[in-house]
């Protein structure tokens, strides 16, 4: 109840700061009336017409901001989220959380929700109340073909590494790969690396080489504690690679692992071991000079 | 610029999307309707309704298209009145969403007794929420069936400038805009307008709140209607500005008074870029190379 509260007063200061008068008016009756009388229907007409009053616009979140949101809930980060989506939210944890009702509301809400309103359902798993119980809802979602609302459970957000069993776990990363996501958005990533997902990302990157296509760079981030002869092989073929890119990524793949022939592989790169060493070479540096490809 | 203001594109494929885009269409809006076949489980409704405000706007997205939708039970199924009154408690959910710019398209088909309890029924919910109304008018029995479309609207207290009566020809027009009504012209092929018919109404009636859409769905139909029947307008002489509303202008007007449908939508979009389905999804499976052009040969790689 209490962590409710700061949740939504934490949220809430974001709208506060970015939007008209006569939008919080509206917002903060729906709120109360929601809070008070638990009516679905009123829920689900001000979710959906809170487009009518917010708009998608992200909203910068301070360096004290962001380790609020995770004291509040370990590994909330809604660094990524829009004003629109955090009204939503906020709505939604207005909403009586008595978990037969709630569950019936919030059922609806994604069995009939657009892709904006889904996109703020899945972004919000990590803060809802029932988290087991939504675990079905979540390895649901992300079958779904629409890239945001993947994102919304895949990337910056605590439910799946927390909550999804290995096979699923092991198949929203596979999907990241093949969707081209940025990896490392996905936490918890290197704590959930595993042998049977290391194989599948190799196997990945044979497919797309004889397809005569390109890899992900950061791909090669999941192989790292279980390198030896066979993924040094992958690793030594990117290497080989035009792409520096490519290059970057396997030299760093070696230098974390503790696999001795990956070791002395690398000292042909000084200047990529250099840019490690000082922190210009990493996953996330990686990941960013991917996504402006795709 | 044109937007094709009724057009069902669950029903058409991608190289459709890719011939409207090119043509110029910027926007299009899809009318829930049926399905060619009568749905037997309100649970169908509730799926349709969720992809017209789902994954259809996102595929049409892709193509640098904005999709709206408008709501509603159709005539045809309020036939089925134990199945009408399930998708009734269904619409208030999709009502308010985002991109829904109408309910619709309402109205008669065989201008039963349930179709007409339906049909009030819905009006009472355009004016509740506040949302125009997009008429169908019946294939059979066209004339008496249009007004009394316009009678009933008018008993249940709509003001004829928030509602468009669509599938008009050449005998219901005049009554339609004498009444102070939007005026929808389908182009299609054998059961509606023809383009050339099309051209002698425009010289006939002006531009004014007439409004041409292509219905095109699962039957014979162009999802080009619109550009080509303004291509025949102008090798026909008619003002490229009376063009403009027909084809365009009109149906803005009309359908913003939703407050869900704005030019920026379309103007001020990310640009039509098919690398951002490379990606994330979707139309392109993993890793396909986007095509944004025409034709080609070969299936590229």
């Amino acid at each position: 109840m209490e962590t409710q509260k700061n949740l939504t007063s934490f949220l809430y200061q974001f709208l506060e700061n970015s939007s008209e008068k006569t939008s919080l008016d509206w917002f903060t009756l729906q709120a109360e009336k929601i809070h008070s009388e638990g009516s679905p229907t009123k829920f689900f007409l001000a979710f959906s017409q809170a487009s009518r009053y917010f708009k998608k616009l992200p909203f910068n979140l301070s360096e004290d901001q962001m380790k609020k949101a995770s004291e509040l809930i370990p590994g909330f980060d809604p660094s990524h989220w829009d004003l629109l989506q955090t009204a939503r939210t906020i709505l939604l944890l207005e909403f009586p959380q008595e978990k037969i009702a709630w569950f019936k509301a919030i059922n609806q809400l994604f069995e009939t929700g657009d892709m904006h309103e889904q996109q703020a359902l899945y972004s919000a798993l990590s803060i809802m109340p029932f988290p087991e119980d939504l675990l079905a809802r979540a390895i649901d979602g992300c079958r779904t073909n629409m890239t945001v609302i993947f994102d919304a459970i895949a990337l910056n957000n605590a439910f799946p590494a927390k909550y999804f069993p290995g096979a699923n776990w092991n198949q929203m990363v596979l999907k990241a790969v093949f969707m081209q996501r940025p990896l490392y958005r996905i936490q918890k990533l290197e704590e959930r690396r595993n042998l049977p997902l290391a194989n599948i990302a190799s196997d990945f990157a044979h497919e797309r080489w004889a397809a005569g296509r390109p890899v992900m760079a950061e791909i090669w981030r999941l192989v790292v504690p279980f390198l030896n002869e066979k993924f040094l092989d992958d690793l030594k073929k990117a290497l080989s690679s035009e792409d520096v890119l490519q290059i970057k990524a396997a030299v760093l793949a070696c230098t974390e692992s503790d696999f001795a022939p990956a070791q002395e592989l690398v000292k042909a790169y000084p200047e990529i071991l250099k840019g490690i060493e000082s922190g210009s070479v990493s996953w996330a540096e990686i990941g960013v000079e991917f996504q402006t490809r795709v | 610029m044109y937007l094709d203001p009724h057009i069902h594109v669950v029903s058409r494929t991608t190289d459709d999307y890719e011939a409207m885009r090119k043509a110029g269409i910027v926007a299009v809006i899809e009318p829930a309707f049926w399905l060619g076949q009568p749905r037997t489980e309100v649970g169908s409704f509730k799926d349709y309704f969720s992809t017209l405000v789902g994954w259809e706007r996102f595929r049409a997205s892709q193509f640098g298209i904005v999709h709206y939708c408008t709501m509603g039970l159709n005539s045809k199924e309020a036939n089925n009145v134990a199945l009408a009154e399930q998708v009734m408690e269904l619409l208030p959910l999709y009502v308010g969403k985002e991109g829904v710019v109408a309910i619709g398209e309402i109205g008669y088909d065989d201008q039963t007794e349930a179709e007409d309890r339906f049909y009030r029924l819905q009006l009472e919910l355009a004016k509740d929420v506040n949302l125009p109304v997009l008429i169908h008018t019946p294939h059979r029995d066209k004339k008496k069936g249009t007004t009394r479309s316009m009678d009933v609207s008018e008993e249940h207290g709509l003001d004829p400038k928030m509602v468009i009566v669509d599938h008009n020809n050449e005998e219901t027009v005049k009554e339609v805009l004498d009444r102070g009504y939007w005026a929808g012209f389908t182009i299609y092929p054998h059961t509606k307008m023809g383009s050339d018919r099309m051209v002698d109404i425009v010289k006939q009636y002006g531009p004014e709140r007439i409004i041409v859409n292509s219905a095109a769905d699962w039957g014979i139909s162009d999802p080009l209607a619109v550009p080509k029947t303004a291509a025949i307008m102008r090798k026909m002489g008619i003002p490229e500005e009376h063009i403009r509303m027909v084809t365009y202008q009109n149906a803005l007007t009309a359908f913003s008074q939703s407050g869900q449908m704005d030019e920026q939508d379309w103007l001020n979009a990310k640009p039509v870029d098919q690398t951002r389905k490379l990606s994330g999804s979707s139309v392109l499976r993993g890793g396909q190379t986007p095509r944004v052009e025409g034709n080609s040969e070969t299936v590229e790689n």
